[in-house]
């Protein structure tokens, strides 16, 4: 893997869940990081960091949409994948819109959250061509 | 118009209309003028001329009688009826006309005299049955009246006939004291008396009198007309002829009173003087005045004294027969009080009319009725009566206002006597018209007093002649109708008395629950129909059907001994009650009949009385009992439905809740999947992997569990929980759904357990129905607002409090108990139930439910149920 460095960051309350995707993404072969709630993610910083965005919608306090408004508004378009136990489709709709790689009804198949991960990394990657560019 | 009502006071037909009076008096006033006519013509033969006075001169006398036997205003009209007789009999004497006339004047004054002084001072002018009467009327008719009259009489014969004056005044005189002394009562006699006689004295009583006129008459003519053909009585010794005839006369005044002895006597005058006047018998000297004198004076000075002796004589029969008679009566008083004193109420009646029966036996009359006075005092009413076979029998209603009179005396407890028409007109003027329609001739009316109420009268008739109703008499009827007053009074308290008790036992037999009544010991004293039915038709474990004089608790404590349900339970209450610890006391039980389980509700009330003692009483109740769980099926039926919808709208919510393990599980096993391939396999992760799907499995278990709890439809279980618990299961159940919905649910919860005793399921759709209502409420509010906050306390009263607060936008004015009722709803998807199904179970709990506004915004909803006592156990 070219983008060894490319790290997926988990964000979701349930402490199972979390523990399962550490241990799936890692086997992967991903740098895995994981957060119980949007707080002690947006508390980390770093946010340019390669990689993409494990984000479930339903949190307490601030959601996963939440999350992703916060990072679209300060410019940190880090790719996001949604993943929740209660989906709909203008949720879906919503997410999207704001540039979401995926949206994952749980529970999921191992191998589409890790096809959904790809595509968000090779989005990562062109985005951040696209900014050196810019540069 | 004269009323046509029948009435009781009526009076007989004496009373008698004008043209039937006119021809009474019309005949009265002829029979005076014949017999003047007839006694002057007698006098005029008893007369020794050329004296103008005879010796005995009847018309003074016919008329003094007639005056007695009338009243007053008719005396100018009987005397003027003698007029004519006068004038025919006097003329023929060749007298001047003045004479005559002014005999007539004096005649008339003596009869007047006489009359007026009889009557002025006898108490019975036309009696001379007592000292009293014979004295008045020898004193006044037979001496005063010839001794005035005579003056004038004398002095007018001397003036035109020229005859000596003081022989004349003394042969009138004297003549005039016999007639009137002997003709007077013998006519005023056999007027008032002899008809009766007639018709009611027994044969022997005839046969007797017949025996004396003889012997009288014989006696007479042998010693006055024909004294040569009887043998001498005692010869040698000259007896006066009068002497024979002195014990016939006595004998008339011993066995026929003054009656007697005035008939007698006038006999023996007339033969006498006729005799003496004829020259016969006796007197077979030529008479002279002086003779005739003498022979008046020994018959009046025999006759004076025999008459009081008749008269005593009399008095005394008559006093002896008026005590016998109230012998008698007492004795009858006696009887009569004696019979009414243990009467039973029911015959009353008939031993009502039997004594009026023996009350007009014993009185001779005809009629007689307890009248009985409405409660509007407007009529009288015969309520008993007893009359004589062949008389009127009466009116039945009397109505009061055609009797001011004797009504006004009834009222003012006064009896009333009506002896005699005259009387009546003085009595009662204005009750004349009314009396005049009956057949009474006389009537007496006891006013019947009792406790002080008039409870009407007591009539006594006369239908067949008249009476006079002594004030003995009176006296002791009053004491007749105080018994027969006493007697209705009781009579009227026993039946009401008896209405009132027949009152009850119709309450008591209509009532369908089984009741007895026991006494201080818990003996049964009474039961009504009911409870021995609830006997028969139940088994004992009913306990209603014991019978009378079983005791009651001694039964409830067999029963308790031999563990019948409830029996103890029973006792106690009883118990209390009968001990006064306890007002009343009530319980429900289930009995079983032959064939099907039946439900009873026991209650024990105190029986007011100073004895003390219960009434207890058993409904069954099965058909409410029945009715009542139906409800509550229908209820946890509807509780039921209504979980289930509830949990509908909770779907996504769970879908959420099981999305989270299930995701773990599925995630971590795949991740395992991929641990496995790498060799060799790092089995400590492996292991950490497995027992992480194992909890998250649980985990699912869980949820599942609980949402099978609350879809459960199962019966009521009561035991011993912790409401803290059971609020955080709830939460845990809604914190999917309050995530979903924005909404934040707060416990805030006493440290201590709450421990009630209830059932789980239902108290968890309380809390639920309450958590989810208050999400609902706030579905408008803006995001981060929604907050929920439970808090639960123990209060100082043994119970414990449970309060849901929500920010939604509170109650609406006036509904905060609608919302408690079913169907209410604010919401367009909710059909109304939670809340109401919140409430009931709450109840069936024992607790309150309410809801009040928050001060700031929103509504909060609070319950309170009581702490379990068995907390400790």
């Amino acid at each position: 893997m070219t983008e060894s460095q490319a790290t997926v960051v988990v964000v979701d309350d349930d402490a199972s869940v979390r523990r399962g995707l550490e241990r799936l993404l890692g086997c992967a072969g991903y740098r895995v990081e994981s957060f119980a709630s949007a707080r002690d993610f947006l508390a980390r910083g770093d946010y340019d960091r390669p990689g993409c965005l494990v984000v479930d919608v339903r949190m307490p306090s601030q959601s996963g949409l939440d999350l992703q408004r916060v990072l679209v508004e300060s410019h940190h378009d880090i790719p996001v994948i949604f993943i929740t136990g209660h989906g709909d489709i203008p949720m879906a709709v919503r997410a999207m819109k704001a540039g979401a790689v995926d949206f994952l009804p749980k529970p999921f198949d191992a191998q589409t959250l890790l096809d959904a991960i790809e595509r968000a990394l090779v989005k990562d990657r062109q985005r951040r061509r696209v900014n050196d560019r810019s540069v | 118009m004269r009323t046509s009502l029948p009435t009781r006071f009526g009076y007989h037909g004496r009373r008698m209309t004008r043209r039937a009076e006119t021809g009474r008096i019309l005949a009265t006033a002829l029979l005076v003028c014949v017999a003047y006519y007839v006694g002057a013509n007698v006098g005029f033969i008893l007369r020794f001329p050329p004296a103008t006075p005879s010796v005995l001169w009847p018309p003074n006398s016919i008329l003094t009688a007639t005056l007695l036997l009338s009243p007053p205003r008719r005396w100018g009209i009987y005397l003027l009826a003698a007029f004519p007789a006068h004038l025919v009999a006097e003329l023929g004497a060749e007298w001047p006309v003045s004479l005559v006339l002014t005999l007539f004047v004096t005649n008339c004054s003596e009869a007047l005299l006489a009359a007026i002084c009889v009557r002025r001072f006898s108490d019975a002018p036309t009696r001379f049955d007592t000292l009293r009467r014979v004295v008045v009327f020898i004193g006044g008719a037979v001496l005063v009246a010839p001794f005035v009259s005579s003056f004038p009489d004398a002095a007018a014969v001397t003036a035109l006939n020229g005859e000596p004056y003081w022989l004349v005044w003394r042969t009138r005189f004297f003549s005039n004291v016999l007639t009137e002394l002997t003709l007077v009562p013998a006519i005023v006699v056999l007027i008032t008396g002899a008809p009766a006689w007639i018709r009611r004295a027994p044969l022997r009583h005839k046969a007797e009198a017949t025996l004396l006129a003889a012997g009288l008459l014989g006696t007479l003519v042998m010693v006055f007309v024909e004294p040569e053909t009887g043998a001498h009585p005692i010869p040698g010794i000259p007896v006066p002829p009068l002497t024979f005839i002195v014990p016939f006369i006595l004998w008339a005044a011993l066995r026929f009173g003054s009656a007697g002895a005035s008939l007698s006597l006038l006999a023996a005058a007339l033969v006498a003087i006729w005799a003496a006047t004829h020259g016969r018998g006796t007197f077979t000297v030529p008479l002279r005045a002086e003779t005739i004198l003498g022979l008046q004076i020994i018959v009046s000075i025999l006759a004076i004294p025999l008459m009081y002796l008749a008269a005593l004589i009399e008095e005394r029969r008559r006093a002896e027969k008026a005590l016998g008679e109230r012998l008698r009566f007492e004795e009858l008083l006696s009887r009569l009080s004696g019979a009414f004193v243990h009467l039973p109420s029911s015959e009353m009646d008939e031993s009502f009319r039997t004594w009026l029966r023996r009350l007009c036996e014993f009185l001779r009359l005809e009629r007689a009725a307890l009248l009985r006075l409405s409660e509007d005092k407007e009529l009288l009413t015969a309520s008993h009566s007893w009359v004589a076979p062949g008389f009127d029998p009466g009116p039945g209603i009397i109505v009061i206002r055609n009797f001011p009179e004797t009504v006004e005396r009834l009222f003012s407890e006064q009896p009333f006597v009506l002896p005699r028409e005259e009387s009546l007109r003085d009595e009662a003027p204005r009750d004349e018209d009314a009396l005049g329609q009956g057949r009474v001739r006389s009537q007496l009316t006891i006013p019947l007093v009792a406790g002080g109420r008039v409870l009407g009268g007591l009539a006594f008739d006369a239908l067949a002649a008249d009476r006079a109703w002594p004030e003995e008499q009176v006296q002791w009827l009053r004491l007749v109708a105080e018994v027969f007053a006493s007697a209705l009074a009781r009579k009227e308290t026993v039946d009401a008395l008896g209405a009132s008790e027949l009152m009850k036992s119709a309450i008591l037999a209509s009532l369908s629950s089984g009741v007895a009544v026991v006494d201080r010991d818990g003996r049964v004293i009474a039961v009504n129909e009911s409870w021995t039915r609830f006997g028969r038709e139940n088994d004992a474990t009913t306990y209603a059907g014991i019978g009378m004089g079983a005791n009651y608790l001694e039964t409830c404590r067999q029963r308790a001994r031999h563990g019948t349900p409830h029996a103890r339970e029973a006792l106690a209450g009883i118990e209390a009650v009968l001990d006064g610890s306890r007002t009343g006391f009530a319980l429900e039980y289930s009995g079983s009949a032959p064939t099907t389980e039946r439900w009873f509700a026991m209650t024990v009330v105190p029986l007011n009385r100073p004895e003390g003692g219960a009434v207890v009483s058993h409904t069954d109740v099965t058909e409410r009992k029945r009715a009542e769980l139906e409800v509550q099926r229908s209820r946890q039926e509807l509780a039921h439905f209504t979980r289930v919808s509830t949990m509908g709208e909770l779907s996504a919510s769970l879908a959420h809740e099981l999305s989270q393990p299930l995701t773990g599980i599925l995630t971590n096993a795949q991740a395992a999947q991929r641990f496995l391939d790498v060799t060799p396999p790092d089995l400590g992760e492996l292991r950490t992997i497995v027992s992480d799907i194992i909890s998250d499995d649980k985990r699912a278990g869980e949820v599942i569990q609980r949402l099978r709890d609350l879809l459960r439809k199962d019966v009521p279980h009561q035991l011993l929980l912790d409401l803290n618990d059971l609020i955080r299961d709830v939460a845990r159940l809604l914190s999917s759904d309050a995530v979903i919905r924005n909404v934040t649910i707060t416990l805030d919860l006493d440290p201590r357990p709450l421990t009630v005793t209830g059932d789980r399921v239902q108290l968890q759709q309380v809390v639920l129905n309450l958590i989810v209502n208050a999400m609902e409420a706030m579905a408008e509010c803006a995001e981060g607002d929604g907050i929920i906050v439970v808090r639960t306390k123990y209060t100082d009263v043994e119970a414990v409090h449970v309060a849901v607060q929500d920010a939604g936008p509170g109650l609406r004015e006036g509904s905060h108990d609608l919302v408690f009722e079913p169907f209410y709803t604010t919401k367009s998807a909710g059909m109304g139930m939670g809340l109401s199904i919140a409430k009931s179970i709450i109840e069936a709990h024992g607790g309150v439910i309410w809801a009040v506004n928050n001060p700031a915004r929103g509504a909060t909803f609070h319950f309170a149920m009581p702490v379990s006592a068995r907390r400790s156990e």
